[in-house]
Parts: structure tokens; sequence; C-alpha cells
């Protein structure tokens, strides 16, 4: 028995090298990794996982396990990252119709698109699959791995837009803080300090001029950057704003491309 | 013995005449009801399948002055204000007036915004008031304005602030309104869709008793817990819902609501503003205006607005709603008496032929024929003990129409706004709703019968009114909802 | 007589009736409300995963899977509705993803049905998700709504919706006529909705000036105000002469905001004009203008019975330098009435702006100002002069 548990060791020890291996030396040009990680699973999950994917037409794949730790690896050669990202969902729903309560915690990448698939990022990508907090599929950029990032303070009313610049701004590797009024805006900017902070005109609590005032004198050491995201598109607003001292004022309906741009343009 | 039988044929004879009198007003009522019904489903669609996220931030809606009378409002004013300075809407500007407050209003307002006294105010004087002290600005909240004077009452505060206004709309707000951050951008879409004829537009006022509210929002809605509030809540959605939505859309609104309601100001300084003196000014301007446009023949609608909600603290003692209901009785009695001339003169269209008849006979002279026609019943039945059911009968449909009108008003909430999410609320509003009439309605006959003796009497005080904090119903709030 | 007591009894049971009737309808109404809110939170959170999987791709080339899975009826509502919620707030390639993504899964062609339905609701609603979706292909059958509606809120629903969805520059003009033929003055109204297109909304303004229904005029003055574009002028030189008062003020509005060189004689023209609009309009741009005769023209002008003319004269006058400002004096000095009052208000909101200049030109111009100042009202310290605007008094009309 010793044995066997020595042989498992090994394994385990060589499986982080064994996907990189794989992953390196496939034929493709890009290859995608999904790391699952799950609580409670039932012993034959690998099985099932099996079962899903084969189902699949046209879809090659590997799946490695990692017991000691209940962490699934799957690999998909030729897989980019919105396939990859696809295939993942598919994953959890079907599990999840399968067994109800299975709450599975997935992170994926492709590669080289996200980086170079080094062990140590295989490693790094299966421990963030174990620590994630939320049940959402978890993208691992490149970003990922550096430490020093912009920060940005989302502000808005409105949990559509602020789901979607946070998804958005994660992917481009800023940090991001949320809030959904002026009184926590300005909460979270004493306390986070973030460098750059998006906001709209119209919050419950204080908005406006004054609300843009208060940013200004708040107590740090350097004020962030104001960008505006707006739906008032009065004359008088905007120049107001601009004499505040508002780096930028973006109308909406508004165009994510030219949000990044200006945003990037803000931070140089 | 002749005497006796007499006497119980007149009785009776007057019972019976009461019984269709009350017969008669509850069809009246169904019928505005079912104006209410008809109208219900546009109100819904226009709430429901168009967005304002264009309009809210463009040049192109008109721009408004908020007047906000305040009088010893300490203790609330900043909140209020506060929320009124969060509006969803683009181009608008706040006044409070403070009317000569005995308290710290004026103070306090000053040191929470910073506010220093503008040299040279510009007051047009387009209608008569009294001088004012002073107007306070800070250029850092550039669209809040404080007006200072000497008492005068809200009509005259609210004429002072049409004197500041630089908009050619105005909204009269109560200093305790909490407005919806839509509110006001929804009535101005209804304005914007008839512009011309649009004279004033009233919005709905509901009860914030027993909500959580945070920040100037109603976080989370919730019945009052007290039984005078929960009283009060389905009386107004009665009347806003059941009755508003039916007047308005035969132009037929005698009232627009104090605590929330817009106009035009040039026709309002054209009808000489709000009448002071006494309550029911509210009233007052909208027969004005009816008066002035109908006399005048130009095309005009007052319509009414109740997507645009505005939350009020209901009185919650009897002292403070007893006052009230006198003060209404006072003001709708002296109301009706300076305009009954438009009663059944077909000049006035559906003001004078339909509105007024039906405010003068079924609203203000109502709690009359009931208890008189109840006295009578009584009497008859006490010569006559074998006919005791005809009084049960007279009960009978005082009670289920006017829990029948409950039912619609609840009908016309679910329709269009469903903003009751729970089964318990909807239990409750059915039990209140049939509870009413065994002690609260009589009580209200009771008051507008004493309103009516004060204005007799020219008996015009105030009476008594305790500011509560919003904060402490937030507080209060999450116990009373466990 | 006791017929009478039999009528009312008969009120009384049809009262009990209609309340047993109503109870019932409220409390099925509400259940069904409840389920139906409740189910929508549940559909909501299982797709979760699949809406920020969109999210993260959106701006990626390759094309986006529809939802996964089969699907209710109430499931493809709510997908819809969080794709509605993009295409809204969003503008660009990105939206055009998300619109052909609504194509793709069927939600065009769900609504498309609908439009046939027997319930008058259902159709509009249809109309609404539709005009959500930029759903072009259902543009002609909007139009056939909007033409048999009467003039509702539901007219300005369909409009919008045509507005979103149309793709072809006459589709929207026959909207506006639809529109307008209410002879409502919903031109601001009107003017929202049709900016609500993503055609080249520029030059279909342009197209509009040139109209000859006097509506259509108006709608592209109001919609082009904020807008400024210089190909206008020539049509606005034009419309500046029109009859239509409304259409007048609006143009000249827009002509003075684009700051034109005008002649001597057009403004003195203007500034007799009999709209009041059109006054304020022109004493208010005469103040960037710097046109030598202004003054005794904004002099003029200060008693003008308009208090939106006065205010804007003695604005112009406080910007026209030392000269303008020392009009400003002695009308506060030596005028009378409403003149009197404009012109101290003014003046006493140049002086307190005085500590804020920056600029040395700005100081000079302001000390100048002050010495001005000084002289008129002689007083040493720099007290500024408190008056309060007195009650009735001299007012004449």
């Amino acid at each position: 028995m010793p044995n066997s548990a020595t042989l498992q060791r090994g394994i385990q020890e060589n499986l982080y090298q064994h996907i990189e291996e794989w992953v390196k030396g496939t034929k493709h040009d890009v290859c995608g990794v999904i790391f699952l990680y799950t609580e409670n699973g039932p012993a034959n999950l690998d099985a099932q996982v099996r079962g899903i994917l084969e189902a699949q037409p046209d879809l090659s794949f590997e799946v490695w396990t990692d017991d000691e730790n209940n962490t699934l690896a799957v690999i998909l050669p030729g897989r980019t990252l919105d396939a990859v990202h696809f295939e993942g969902l598919l994953l959890k729903q079907r599990l999840q119709d399968i067994k109800a309560d299975l709450d599975p915690r997935i992170t994926l990448a492709s590669f080289p698109e996200q980086g170079e698939a080094t062990e140590a990022v295989m490693k790094q990508m299966a421990e963030s699959a174990r620590r994630s907090l939320s049940g959402d599929i978890h993208i691992f950029t490149r970003e990922e791995a550096k430490t020093a990032r912009s920060s940005i303070l989302i502000v808005d009313n409105d949990p559509t837009i602020r789901e979607f610049l946070q998804i958005r701004f994660k992917m481009q590797g800023y940090e991001t803080y949320e809030a959904n009024d002026g009184l926590t805006a300005l909460n979270l900017i004493e306390k986070m300090k973030p460098d750059l902070v998006l906001t709209e005109l119209n919050l419950y609590g204080i908005d406006g001029l004054p609300y843009i005032h208060h940013i200004q004198k708040l107590n740090v050491n350097k004020s962030p950057k104001i960008v505006v995201l707006t739906e008032q598109k009065v004359e008088q607003t905007i120049s107001q704003c601009f004499q505040s001292g508002v780096e930028d004022y973006i109308t909406k309906p508004f165009s994510p491309v030219e949000l990044d741009a200006r945003i990037r343009r803000c931070f140089n | 013995m002749g005497g006796i039988t007499l006497l119980r044929d007149i009785l009776l004879i007057y019972g019976l005449f009461a019984i269709y009198y009350v017969m008669t007003v509850n069809v009246l009522y169904f019928s505005v009801l079912a104006f209410s019904f008809r109208n219900i489903m546009t109100v819904f669609r226009r709430s429901a399948y168009s967005k304002f996220n264009t309009l809210s931030g463009s040049e192109l809606v008109p721009a408004v002055s908020l007047l906000v009378p305040a009088y010893n409002e300490e203790v609330t004013v900043i909140e209020n204000v506060k929320c009124l300075l969060t509006l969803n809407y683009p181009n608008y500007e706040v006044i409070v007036i403070n009317d000569g407050s005995k308290d710290d209003t004026l103070g306090v307002l000053v040191k929470e915004f910073g506010l220093e006294k503008i040299p040279n105010p510009e007051m047009r004087n387009a209608i008569d008031c009294q001088a004012i002290t002073g107007v306070y600005h800070n250029p850092q909240y550039p669209h809040l304005y404080v007006i200072d004077k000497p008492n005068g009452g809200k009509a005259d505060s609210l004429n002072a602030g049409i004197n500041l206004s630089h908009y050619p709309l105005i909204s009269s707000i109560d200093a305790d309104s909490l407005l919806e951050k839509d509110a006001l951008i929804r009535m101005a879409r209804q304005y914007m869709e008839n512009p011309e004829e649009t004279v004033a537009i009233g919005g709905d006022v509901r009860i914030a008793n027993g909500c959580l509210i945070e920040n100037g929002q109603v976080k989370d809605f919730s019945l009052p817990n007290k039984m005078w509030p929960m009283f009060q809540a389905i009386e107004y959605l009665k009347a806003f819902l059941g009755g508003r939505i039916g007047w308005s859309s035969i132009n037929g609104l005698i009232i627009v609501s104090g605590a929330f309601g817009l106009f035009r100001k040039d026709y309002v300084i054209a009808v000489g503003g709000y009448r002071g003196g006494y309550p029911g000014e509210d009233m007052n301007i909208i027969i004005k205006l009816h008066r002035y446009m109908l006399e005048n023949k130009l095309k005009y609608r007052i319509a009414f607005c109740p997507e645009a909600v505005c939350w009020t603290q209901a009185p919650d003692t009897y002292h403070i709603l007893s006052n009230q209901r006198k003060r209404w009785g006072r003001g709708n009695l002296k109301n009706m008496i300076e305009n009954y001339d438009m009663a059944f003169n077909p000049r006035y269209k559906v003001m004078g032929l339909l509105t007024m008849p039906y405010n003068i006979i079924f609203e203000a002279l109502n709690p009359y024929f009931k208890l008189t026609g109840l006295v009578a019943l009584a009497g008859y039945v006490a010569l006559d003990m074998t006919q005791w059911k005809i009084l049960l009968v007279f009960g009978l449909i005082n009670f289920l129409s006017g829990y029948l009108f409950s039912i619609g008003a609840l009908l016309l909430e679910e329709l269009a706004f469903k903003r009751f999410t729970k089964i318990s609320d909807l239990l409750k509003m059915l039990f209140y709703g049939a509870f009413k009439f065994f002690g609260y309605s009589q009580l209200g006959t009771l008051w507008r019968i004493q309103g009516h003796i004060q204005y007799l009497q020219n008996n015009n005080s105030w009476g008594a009114m305790t500011r509560q904090s919003w904060k402490e119903e937030k507080s209060e709030a999450p116990s009373s909802a466990a | 007589m006791f017929q009478h007591v039999t009528v009312a009894i008969y009120f009384v049971y049809a009262c009990l009736g209609l309340i047993g009737l109503g109870i019932a309808i409220l409390f099925y109404m509400k259940l069904k409300y409840l389920a139906t809110l409740k189910k929508t939170e549940q559909y909501r959170l299982k797709h979760q995963d699949y809406f920020r999987f969109i999210q993260s791709h959106l701006h990626e080339d390759s094309d986006l899977p529809v939802p996964p899975g089969k699907l209710t009826a109430l499931e493809r509502r709510v997908i819809q509705d969080k794709f509605a919620e993009w295409i809204e707030q969003f503008k660009g390639e990105i939206r055009n993803r998300v619109v052909e993504l609504c194509d793709k899964a069927g939600f065009v062609k769900d609504e498309l049905e609908q439009l046939d339905s027997l319930f008058f609701g259902r159709r509009v609603e249809a109309a609404y998700r539709l005009g959500n979706m930029r759903a072009a292909e259902a543009v002609p059958r909007l139009l056939q709504m909007l033409r048999k509606q009467s003039y509702s809120p539901l007219t300005i629903i369909l409009g919008r919706a045509i507005a979103k969805s149309a793709k072809q520059e006459e589709q929207l003009k026959e909207m506006l006529e639809l529109m307008l033929r209410h002879g409502k003055p919903i031109h601001n109204l009107v003017a929202d909705v049709l900016l609500e297109t993503d055609l080249d909304s520029s030059k279909l303004l342009l197209k509009l000036l040139e109209d000859g229904n006097t509506d259509f005029v108006k709608v592209a003055l109001v919609a082009m105000w904020g807008q400024a574009v210089p190909e206008v002028i020539p049509a606005l030189d034009r419309l500046v002469g029109a009859e239509e008062k409304d259409v007048r003020a609006e143009a000249v509005k827009l002509y003075l905001s684009s700051n034109p060189v005008l002649k001597d004689e057009t403004i003195k023209q203007l500034m007799s004009d009999n709209n009041w609009e059109i006054r304020a309009a022109i004493a208010k741009s005469l103040g960037s203008l710097h046109a030598a005769g202004s003054i005794p023209l904004l002099r003029n002008a200060m008693r003008d019975e308009n208090w939106w003319v006065r205010n804007n004269s003695a604005e112009s006058l406080a910007k026209l330098g030392e000269t303008g400002f020392e009009i400003l004096c002695e009308t506060a000095l030596r005028g009378s009435g409403v003149e009197r009052e404009t012109a101290l208000y003014h003046i006493e909101k140049v002086m307190n702006e005085g500590t804020d200049h920056d600029a040395v030109d700005q100081m000079v111009s302001f000390n100048k100002k002050r010495l001005l100042y000084d002289r008129y009202f002689g007083v040493a310290e720099r007290k500024p002069v408190r008056q309060v605007a007195a009650v009735g008094g001299d007012y004449s009309a």
C-alpha cells in the first residue's frame, strides 16, 4: 500500500509537468485548458466529464485528475478561448443537471493567448479554481500574474453596466471595485484609493456636480482621475464638469472600444 | 295614532331617499372607477414600454423649478433637499422657501450647503406676496436657492418661489415629500406628449410609513404597521388610482395634490397664483385654472400621472390626523362655496356639469345625507321593530359598495404597478378595507362635519404638526417588518 | 313602497357577487405574478455563466453561440431582456454583434409572431421588444400599427420602436409624418425619438430643413440644438425670415449659437423683433460678438418688458469691457425701476467674481471695472450695495 501511495504522489508531482508538456507539445496552434474543482464531487466525476465531452461532435480532449485536491484538468487542443469558455459553461450546466447541488469551480484559459503555459502557471490556475469565492467561471489572464495593476472604481446604479465593465476591465488586467451610489463611492475612494473613477452622474445619495467636488476634496494623497460615463447630455452640465477638472466625459450609449481607448489615454 | 303613522311614513320616505342617495353616489363612484379601468392599460403600457434614458439627459426636456415651502422643518429638511438634488432630470432648480420658521430651518440649510446671501436677488414681481428677507445660494450647488421670508403661509411661500423661479414649469412639493428619482422625468414626459394643452399634472402620493428608506430611496416597500397609516394607505389608493385616473381621463380633475404637482408657470401667474390665508389652496388653484381656460375658450388638459410617485409620512396619531381632516373639510367647503356658480353651467363643460355638482352634492353634503338618513331609518325602526332589516340593508349598501371600490382600486394597482409583492400585504389591504367601515369611515364623516363647522365659525387654526425624521422610520422599520 | 327596498337588496347581492369575483381575480393575478417573478430570478441565475461568457467575448471576431440547451418561453424572454439591456447601453460594433445574436437565437422571429396576436397588449409589447432588438424587418408592420393608432402614449412608443430599427430614410420620414399628423405640438419629443436612429442623423436633419412641411423643419431645428453644424447656416438664413413664429425663433437661436458674424442691420432688426425669445437670444449673443453698435442697443433693451431680454442685455453689457460696465453703473445710479434692479444685480455678480481671476489681462480688466464702480457708488470700503427688490411699487407694464 505504501507503494501505491508513493506511486500516486509520483504521478501527482508530474501531473502539472505532464499537462505543460501536453499543452506545449500539441500540434495545434492553440490549446485550451480547463481546471474544474469540486468540494463534494462524486467518485466518478471524471467519467461523467468524459461522457459529456464525448457527446460533443468534433471535440478532441484529454482528462486528467488530481484526486488529492479534487481537481480535474481538461485539455482541449485546437480550441481558442471563447470555445474553451463555452465548453466550460456547458460542462458546468450538464454536471448541475446530473447532480443539482454540485458546485464546480472552474478556471480556464487558452494558450498562447493568455501567455506561456508553464508548470507554474498550471499550478496557479488549479489553485485559483480551488480558491475561487464565487461560482462564476474564471478566465485566467496573463496579467493576473503581475502585481502592479492600475485600479478602477466603477460607480453606477445599473448592475448591467457595472457587470459588463467589471468583466471587461478585469480581462484587460485592471483591478476593479464597484459602488452603486454616491456615498459608497466616496467611502471606497478613501479606503481603496483607486487610480481612476469611472462614474455615472445620476446616483442616489449624492450626485452631479456636488458629488464631483466632494471627490476632489477627499483626504487622499493623489486625487483619482475622474471619467464621467452618463446619460446627461446638457451642454451646461458637460462644461461645468470639465471646469471642475474631470478628465473625460462620455455619454451613454457608449462604444466600449472607445471607452477602453479613452481610459488608456487617461492612464498614460 | 294617525300622527305616529304619518311620522313613520315620513321617516320611511326620507330613509328610502337616503338609500337611493347612497346607491346613486356609489353608481357614480363606480362610473369614475370604470373610467379608471378603461385608462389603466394605457397607463401601464406607457410606464412599461417606454424608457426615458434618452430624455433624462436631453436638452429637449423643459426645465422645471421645484418649489418647496418649509415651515419648522429643521429635522427633515436636509434629507429632503438632498433627495431633491439627486433627481434624474437634465435641467432643474430647487427653491426652498423658509416661511418664517420659528426653529432653525434656515440655519440648518445654510450650514449644510454653505449658502451665502445673494446681495441683489432678482425677484420678478409676477404675483404679490410678502416681501422676502433674502435669497441664499452657493455656486457649488448651482441648482439650489433658499428664500427667507416672514411667515405668510404655504400659498404665500409658493407665490414667492414663483417670483424667483427661472424656468417655464414649476412644481410644488411638500417639505416632507420624498420624490422617486424618476418621478419628475416621468411627469415631464407626459407633459411633452401634449405641451401646449397640458396646464397641470398631478403626481401619485403614497404612504411611506413602514418602508425602509435609505439615501433618499425607498429600498424596501412594506405596508404600515400602525392602524392609522394603514387606513390612510387604503384611502389614498382608492382616491388616487380609483378616482383621479378616471377623473383626469375626462378632464374633470378637481385637485392636484400639493405634495407633488407640475404646473405651467405662465398660467398659474395668469390666474393670480395661489390663494393664501386658508387651507385648500391645491384644489383652489386647479379650479381657478379650469375656470380660466374655459372662460377664455382655450383647449386644455389637467392630467394625472400615476407612475410619478411621491412618498409621504402619514399622520399616525388621532390628534394629528383629525386636525388634517378638519383642515381639508374647511378648505373644501370654502372652495365649493366660492365656486358654486360653475355647477350645472354648460359653459364649464365637464367641470361644470359633472365635477362640481358631484363634489358639492356627493362629497361636501355626503355626511349630512347619510347621517340624517341613518337617523331617519333608526327612528322608523324604533317605531316599527319588524322592519329592522331596512337598517341592515342601509348599512350593507354603504359597507359593500365601499369595499367593492377598494377591491377595484387594488385590481388597478395589480394591473399596472404591482408594488405589493407579498401575499401578506394583499391580505392586510383586504382586511383593512373592510375594517374601515367599523369606525374609521364614521370618524371621517365626523371630521368633515367638524371642518365645515370650523369654516362657518371662521376658525382657521392650523393645528399641531410634529415632524418625524425619515431616519427614525428607518430604525423602526426593520424591527417592525419582523 | 317596498319594491324600493328590493332594489336595494339586489344592489347588495350584486356588490357581494362582484366582491367575491374581484377577490378571486386579485389572488389569481398576484399568485401568478409571484410565481413568474420567482422563475425569472431562477432563470437569470441559471444563465449567469452564459451572460458572463458573452460579455467576455463580445470584442472578439468569432461567431457567438446561442444560449445552450432547451429553453422555455419565459427563459427566452429573460435572455432576450438581458440582450436588450446591452443593446440599449452600447454603441458601435459591439452592439451590432448583440443584435445579430438576438436574430440568430430566434428572438426576433418570436416577437414577429406575436405581432399577429389577438390581444392588443401583446402586439404593443412585441412592437416594443422588436424596437429594442433593432429588428429592421419589423418596420413595415410597425408603420402599419402606427398608422392605425390614434394619438396616445402608444404613438410615441411605436414611433420610437420604428426609429430604433429603421434602416431606410423613407421609413423615418414616414414615421415622422404619422406622428405629427395629429396636430399636436410634440416636436421636442419627436426630435428625441428621431435621434435614436442609427442612420446618419446630420444628413437627415439637413434634408428635413429643406422640406416644405413646417413640422419637419421645426423637428429638425429642435433636434439640431447643441449640434450646430456649419453646413446648416445657409438653410438657417432662409428660415430666419420665415413666417411661422416658432420656426423663426428656433432658427435664430440655432443660428446665433454658431457665433456668426452679423451685420449691424441684422442686429437692429433682431433686437426689435416681436418675439421675446428672439430678442433675448440676440441680446445674449451680443456679449460675445463685440460688435461696435451693440452697446446703445443693449442699453435700450434693458427697458424691455420681458425679464429675459433685460437679463441677457445686462449680462452682455458686463462682458463688453469697461464701456459696457460703465453703462451698467450709469443705469444703476440714474435709471429707475426694472432696469436699475437688473443692472444692480449684474454689477454685484461681476464684483463678486472679482477674486477668481488667474490671468493677468482679466485682473487688469477687473481692476478697471472696480475703479468705475468706486467712482459711481463712491464707497471707500469694499462693501457692496445691498438692496432687495421692492414689492409692488414702480412696476409699470
